[in-house]
């Protein structure tokens, strides 16, 4: 019996969402106001994803186990690659992921060298911390995460600080 | 059949005190291990299973099958994990509160009525 084929959305879809959701809520707010409510939107869509993408994953067994779940099977459903790279501090209570070509900056033009073109690449970046964070919060790692823009265009690192 | 939902309610309270308790267990010993618990506890006409996600929802069975085979109770609890997250799914779903859902609430009747 044939199965129905996975109803598919075409990325651009979502690439022009997520670009009118940025500057909807950075019109009607301040900067902070529109961080919380961007990161608050991530967090549910995280917390939706990571019930989906770990269905068929073994359970568990530590915290470590889920930053690694993140960087590999989660980032990929997400982003099509796995994260580039992971650092972690002694304790294991801030680990760095690191994306050479994070897939939703591809498509970014401006530079993010200047103070001005920094703050309004960062705004996109919200959405996805909160989509980690919501993640890692379901999976019983309740967290922060903040992003960073690197040097080379589309490279960024999200820093995870487990509470 | 008429049978009173308050009990079926008792029944599953208690799985999900024996879940913690394997779930706390567990976690002094070893390494990672399956979401299906097995088998509970036994009440009078029923066999409970328990089942627990990567997300730490619980999943209860109860069942009053004389002769149950543990394939069909997995398969069950996938098809019921299937459905759990299909509702979750559900933008208009808040996280935490009762799933209020009608074709959640189908998906289960038909997975209980399948392992008639």
């Amino acid at each position: 019996m044939a199965r129905p084929a996975k109803r598919e959305v075409a990325e651009t879809c979502f690439e022009l969402l997520n670009i009118e959701m940025v500057r909807l809520y950075h019109e009607k707010d301040d900067t902070s106001t529109a961080r919380a409510a961007l990161e608050s939107i991530g967090f549910q869509v995280g917390h939706q994803l990571a019930e989906r993408y770990s269905m068929d994953r073994p359970r568990f067994s530590e915290h470590l186990d889920v930053i690694k779940f993140i960087c590999k099977e989660f980032w990929i459903e997400l982003f099509k690659k796995p994260v580039d790279n992971l650092k972690t501090n002694r304790h294991r209570e801030i680990f760095v992921l690191h994306d050479n070509k994070f897939r939703w900056l591809r498509h970014v033009s401006l530079a993010a060298n200047t103070p001005q073109g920094s703050e309004l690449v960062a705004r996109y970046l919200v959405f996805p911390c909160g989509v980690v964070k919501g993640a890692l919060a379901s999976f019983g790692v309740p967290c922060e995460v903040t992003a960073d823009i690197l040097d080379t265009p589309g490279s960024c690192s999200f820093q995870v600080r487990i509470k | 059949s008429d049978v009173d939902p308050l009990r079926f309610h008792f029944i599953v309270h208690c799985a999900l005190d024996v879940v913690d308790e394997r779930l706390s267990n567990r976690s002094k010993g070893s390494s990672g291990g399956d979401s299906f618990l097995g088998l509970l506890y036994l009440s009078e006409d029923y066999r409970i299973y328990g089942y627990v996600t990567n997300t730490r929802a619980k999943l209860v069975l109860v069942d009053d099958d004389p002769e149950p085979k543990e394939a069909d109770i997995k398969e069950s609890f996938r098809r019921m994990h299937a459905a759990y997250v299909n509702a979750v799914s559900n933008p208009f779903h808040r996280s935490g509160q009762v799933i209020n859902s009608k074709s959640f609430t189908k998906a289960l009747l038909q997975i209980a009525e399948g392992t008639r």
